[in-house]
């Protein structure tokens, strides 16, 4: 076996510059699937974030009938007892509670359908770092009384500015019509553009005196420590609170999840296409090989190497020119997924715009997939068995007798 | 003396379909152990054909050839290289050594597919080599060596899985005299010390000269047998 290995390692040097551009190919291959999984990890990293930190929070708790008609009157039950259970949780590093109600936004310049977001100005900005997201004006916490945050997109729809007043009407706890004037203290921007252009933040006291329910909350939006709590948190406060409606982001963005959920199989289906060309490039390079060396194989089976061990050379030769690309590949994705982790790259002005459609930010910030560099290689082995079949049953048929008068 | 080479009335026939070419027709040969035996002949007379049955590397068309009482008529071909493997030595006309192997791992090769241990191959590469007189030449590559040395490393080859008899194809065509005559040298030292069966199929008259018997194909028969006291002999 040892100089079976030895053979093939040699062989695949006889003709470098064929080798080599296997090599390469291999390498570049590997490279583009790697930066593929790498872009879309990172973006799925930072769109499952800003879903989190932004809009969903990792849990969100709402009456059980709230999100059948997002009805005022279906509040969350016994919140001072909510709000102390969530302060002993050691899981839950962050919530913040909100008043929401579908409602209607006039200016001078016309009317929108919106979703007013009662909040609490600092544990929002706690909690969904709304301050950070104020690109023109200031945050709820410093303003007077019917302040009002809009998204940039709507602004920009409405020709709103910070300093206009707009008019909201919905109904209240007694389903009677209510108008009221707030005025905009600033212009928020998200990595959701959608998000922007149909949420409109006002304080929390200000829209429940509106509502005639002084500290009514439909919404609690939890952040914990970790991802992973997610499903242990569920399911103690599954049995904590047995009539309220919880979800976790995967529920409450599902588009979201199926995104993520799906990027692994395209990424699989990138890696697989990739591999299937370069495999047709290695059969080619081993079939030329077989057929340069008729006369020597037909000796050695003259000479007494039978087909299993003919087989494992030709094997041998084929992983070895796919091997030898792959350290290559990684780590140029490796180092190239690094440096885009660190510095980004951007869209473009134009597509940024409409990546923010989506919910994904103007930046990528890749992140390298090590879990996938397993199954990658596992992958390149099965190809270059699979590639290597047809050129070894092209030597297995060899007649030793025919081989050697080539 | 017991037959090491028993072929019975063998026939290989070209072109069965049209105008058949009898390659070789009903040919009787029984060779001996320890003989050093040409087969002589003009190009076409059959000499390779001959040589390839013996080797079970073509299968005959009607006879039976037996190897040391094993017939080989009906194997097939898995079992026949398990059989070349382990019974027939072969040398080339265009030396045909691995070229991406050394010297010692182009012998080593052949003990290396019968699994051999590496003491035991040690031992019987540095013993081939010494008698091939290549011992500083052991780790250079084919193209390393000159036509004569690589002939001469791939006489070690044949010999190095201790066959029945060793089966040699023009060995002497694509060399000098110089180089000829040393590569007789050895398989006739071969054959007189370790009673080692050499068949050539040659026109070199170097070869002829050497050898103890000599077989005339013409047309694919024997035309004469005739056993002769080898020039090198009486010298």
């Amino acid at each position: 076996m040892k100089l079976l290995v030895r053979m093939a390692w040699r062989n695949i040097w006889r003709n470098k510059a064929r080798s080599f551009v296997i090599m390469v190919s291999v390498a570049l291959g590997i490279f583009a699937g790697l930066m593929v999984m790498a872009l879309y990890k990172g973006m799925m990293r930072d769109r499952i974030k800003s879903l989190i930190y932004q809009e969903t929070g990792h849990i969100q708790m709402h009456h059980a009938s709230f999100k059948e008609d997002y009805e005022i009157r279906y509040a969350i039950p016994n919140l001072h007892y909510v709000n102390n259970l969530l302060m002993k949780n050691r899981n839950v590093k962050k919530f913040t509670f909100r008043s929401v109600c579908q409602a209607m936004l006039a200016t001078t310049n016309g009317s929108a359908g919106i979703q007013i977001n009662g909040i609490d100005p600092f544990q929002e900005n706690e909690c969904s770092e709304l301050n950070k997201k104020i690109i023109d004006g200031k945050t709820l916490t410093n303003t007077k009384k019917f302040g009002l945050l809009i998204g940039q997109k709507l602004s920009k729809k409405m020709k709103i500015f910070v300093g206009d007043k707009v008019v909201l009407t919905f109904t209240d706890l007694q389903n009677e019509i209510v108008s009221a004037a707030f005025r905009v203290v600033g212009i928020v921007q998200t990595t959701n553009s959608a998000w922007e252009e149909r949420n409109v933040y006002v304080r929390r006291n200000d829209l429940n005196q509106l509502f005639g329910a002084p500290g009514m909350a439909h919404e609690v939006a939890i952040i914990l420590h970790s991802n992973d709590l997610i499903p242990i948190m569920m399911q103690q406060m599954n049995m904590q609170f047995p009539d309220i409606l919880l979800e976790d982001w995967k529920l409450l963005s599902p588009e979201t999840n199926l995104m993520v959920e799906t990027v692994d199989i395209t990424s699989y289906i990138i890696i697989g296409i990739i591999l299937i060309a370069l495999a047709f490039g290695i059969i080619n390079t081993m079939l030329m090989s077989i057929l340069e060396r008729t006369r020597e194989i037909g000796m050695m089976m003259a000479l007494g190497m039978n087909q299993l061990k003919l087989f494992i050379l030709v094997w041998l030769e084929t992983l070895f020119l796919t091997l030898s690309g792959l350290p290559f590949g990684v780590i140029f994705a490796f180092l190239l997924s690094n440096f885009v982790e660190k510095y980004g790259i951007t869209y473009g002005q134009g597509s940024e715009e409409m990546m923010r459609n989506f919910g994904f930010s103007g930046m990528i910030y890749t992140e390298f997939p090590y879990e996938k560099v397993g199954m990658i290689i596992l992958f390149v082995i099965s190809t270059a068995f699979i590639s290597c079949l047809y050129p070894a049953i092209r030597a297995l048929k060899l007649n030793p007798m025919e081989a050697l008068r080539k | 003396m017991k037959a090491i080479i028993d072929a019975h009335q063998i026939s290989k026939i070209y072109n069965k379909d049209t105008i058949p070419v009898y390659a070789i027709n009903q040919v009787h040969l029984h060779i001996e152990k320890g003989e050093f035996t040409a087969l002589v002949g003009p190009s076409g007379s059959g000499k390779t054909t001959l040589l390839n049955l013996i080797g079970g590397l073509d299968h005959t068309d009607s006879g039976s050839i037996e190897i040391n009482g094993e017939n080989i008529t009906h194997m097939s071909a898995g079992a026949l290289i398990d059989f070349r493997l382990r019974n027939i030595g072969f040398v080339f006309q265009s030396y045909n050594l691995i070229p991406v192997l050394t010297a010692r791992e182009n012998v080593e090769f052949i003990m290396q597919l019968q699994g051999l241990e590496k003491k035991d191959m040690e031992a019987r590469v540095e013993l081939l080599f010494a008698q091939i007189g290549l011992k500083d030449k052991m780790d250079s590559r084919p193209s390393q060596l000159s036509g004569g040395q690589q002939q001469r490393v791939a006489v070690a080859r044949a010999l190095a899985s201790r066959p029945q008899f060793v089966l040699a194809d023009e060995p002497t065509a694509n060399l000098d005299s110089a180089s000829a005559n040393n590569l007789l040298d050895i398989m006739w030292k071969l054959n007189q010390e370790e009673q080692m069966t050499f068949i050539f199929s040659t026109h070199d008259q170097r070869v002829i000269d050497r050898a103890q018997r000599v077989i005339t194909l013409v047309d694919g028969k024997i035309v004469s047998d005739t056993k002769q006291v080898p020039i090198s002999h009486v010298e």
